[in-house]
């Protein structure tokens, strides 16, 4: 069946022995989106990914790729039109930026006009002559980029491409994967552990916990997860509970706190009087919101590694 | 035909070629040194004798060439981790096959530079007559076939291992034992000991007079089914490292 999106995958399952890394995942990759996989380190976010390349047998489940169901046979057709950049950069020491991209090239059987073009798009021209060797973890980060970049496919597939750069090499990164989409058309699926870095670059989001996708939608509805509340402390917190269950709202205690929902500035300074008038003494009243942050912990567990 | 117009690519700078050159250099001057100052007798017996020489050089140096050739072929892609990448880009089995063509190309070379010196050599050197073309051709071909078995071989081991030491150990080894196997007779079944069972001549020494005798045998059945392991070798090797190429998920 026709589906709308570049990437599907259909209870995609992986299991080694009798652990189960990947977990009847779906996911669902639109076209020119720049899809943020997120989740803790070891949730299965490569297993995933190696499995969509080909580079893993799913134990179970399925994966189509550009609306074609993906087989043995036509794996390699499909990934013509794929970049990957999976864990760390793959390159040939021993040669030069542009003699690993040549390579690539041959292999790809793409334009020699593009190593130029991929070059200038990841800033290494000047250095495309130097050994890799040679090169910095964020100059051989790149390459990889620009290896994956080489033939201008319509996915390209990122497992967490600022692993081990320095901040500077990080926006760099962020602000290149940002404009792959609007500049040549492709759509990016990219991973990470780190929630600040998908925030900033994706545009729809799927996280995923223990090999569980637990969360896939715009990265707009998880913001809009974030709701405010009204919390305060006072002296009785029973006969405040009572006071605001006569007035319909419904507030939890949570520690020293109860929290209510986001009520209006007249209602809270009406209570505010209510609970003064009957001797109740008020502490504090403070807005809070719940962050992303909150947001991810709770789907992901607060156990795991961020 | 791309797979292996990249995989010459990728070793570039590796100089494989000149290590491949110093290697059977070493197998020249073996052959230099042994009768360097042949009498008359020996010019009779010259080409002969060179072909007695050769399965005997081979079994010795040709293990641990094989052994250092795969291993460069293989450690390219051990150091940059690169099977991830390249498995997404043309399909495993192709890749396998290039890097075995690759291999087979350099085997063929060092075999022909083998066999030109050493008819080279015996017309330098005086020998009587002209080479035995039919058995030097039958040494030629079982030669290069002994040494793309243990090519195989020694690719499935730098392919299965990121230390490459551990297949240098094993060619350095294969080296050894093919040379005590000669001595003990065992050769005939082990991969390390096709040099000796594809051997065209044979040697009668005579105890009392001291007089060495060689000779151009003919195959016996066992010593046939011998030979034919050598084929069966190369197709048990290539056919495990493809599935092993095939079936490694990276």
């Amino acid at each position: 069946m026709p589906t709308q999106n570049l990437v599907e995958t259909h209870n995609l399952t992986k299991q080694y022995g009798k652990i189960r890394c990947v977990n009847a995942v779906n996911m669902q990759v639109p076209p020119g989106a720049i899809y943020g996989f997120l989740g803790p380190n070891g949730a299965g976010k490569s297993t995933t990914l190696k499995m969509i390349l080909g580079l893993a047998r799913p134990t179970g489940g399925s994966i189509t790729l550009f609306d074609v169901p993906v087989n043995e046979k036509n794996r390699m057709k499909l990934l013509a039109q794929t970049g990957s950049l999976i864990e760390s950069p793959s390159y040939y020491g021993h040669l030069t930026g542009e003699e690993n991209l040549r390579i690539i090239q041959t292999l790809k059987g793409c334009s020699e006009k593009d190593i130029d073009k991929v070059l200038k798009i990841v800033r290494l021209q000047e250095a495309r002559g130097k050994l890799v060797n040679h090169y910095s973890l964020g100059m051989k980060q790149r390459l990889g980029l620009a290896a994956a970049l080489l033939g201008f496919p319509k996915l390209l597939i990122l497992d967490e491409p600022t692993n081990g750069l320095d901040p500077a090499g990080i926006q760099e990164m962020r602000e290149l994967i940002c404009s792959l989409p609007g500049a040549y058309g492709m759509t990016v699926l990219v991973s990470s552990h780190l929630l600040s870095e998908i925030d900033q670059m994706a545009d729809h989001v799927g996280i995923i916990r223990k090999g569980e996708l637990v969360y896939q939608d715009t990265l707009e509805s998880l913001h809009a997860h974030s709701k405010e509340q009204i919390a305060l402390r006072v002296s009785h917190m029973a006969i405040a509970l009572d006071l605001l269950r006569q007035d319909g709202i419904e507030a939890v205690q949570e520690g020293d706190y109860l929290l209510l929902p986001m009520v209006d500035d007249a209602y809270v300074a009406n209570l505010c009087r209510q609970l003064v008038t009957q001797n109740i003494s008020l502490y504090r009243v403070e807005k809070r919101e719940k962050s992303l942050e909150d947001i991810f912990l709770s789907l992901t567990g607060k156990e795991s590694s961020l | 035909m791309i797979t292996l117009r990249a995989e010459f690519k990728k070793i570039k700078r590796k100089k494989i070629g000149l290590t491949m050159c110093a290697l059977i250099g070493v197998q020249f001057v073996w052959l230099l040194w042994s009768g360097s100052r042949p009498d008359e007798n020996e010019r009779l017996q010259g080409w002969i004798e060179m072909l007695h020489s050769l399965p005997l050089v081979s079994v010795i140096m040709m293990p641990t060439i094989m052994s250092v050739l795969a291993s460069r072929l293989a450690d390219v892609e051990h150091k940059g981790n690169t099977y991830k990448l390249l498995n997404t880009l043309r399909r495993p089995g192709a890749l396998y096959h290039a890097k075995v063509v690759c291999g087979a190309l350099f085997i063929l070379a060092i075999s022909i530079a083998q066999f030109l010196f050493v008819i080279a050599l015996g017309y330098a050197r005086g020998y009587a007559g002209h080479p035995e073309w039919k058995y030097y051709g039958t040494t030629f071909v079982l030669n290069l076939a002994c040494c793309l078995s243990l090519y195989l071989l020694q690719l499935l081991l730098s392919m299965l291992f990121f230390n490459q030491m551990i297949p240098l150990v094993a060619g350095l080894g294969g080296s050894m034992l093919g040379l005590i196997l000669m001595y003990v007779k065992m050769y005939s079944f082990l991969p390390w000991g096709g040099f000796l069972s594809a051997a065209q001549v044979n040697m009668d020494w005579n105890p009392e007079t001291r007089i060495i005798h060689l000779y151009y045998r003919e195959y016996s059945p066992v010593e046939l089914c011998a030979v034919a392991m050598i084929f069966i070798w190369i197709v048990v090797f290539y056919t495990a490292g493809r599935l092993l190429f095939t079936k490694k998920e990276a």
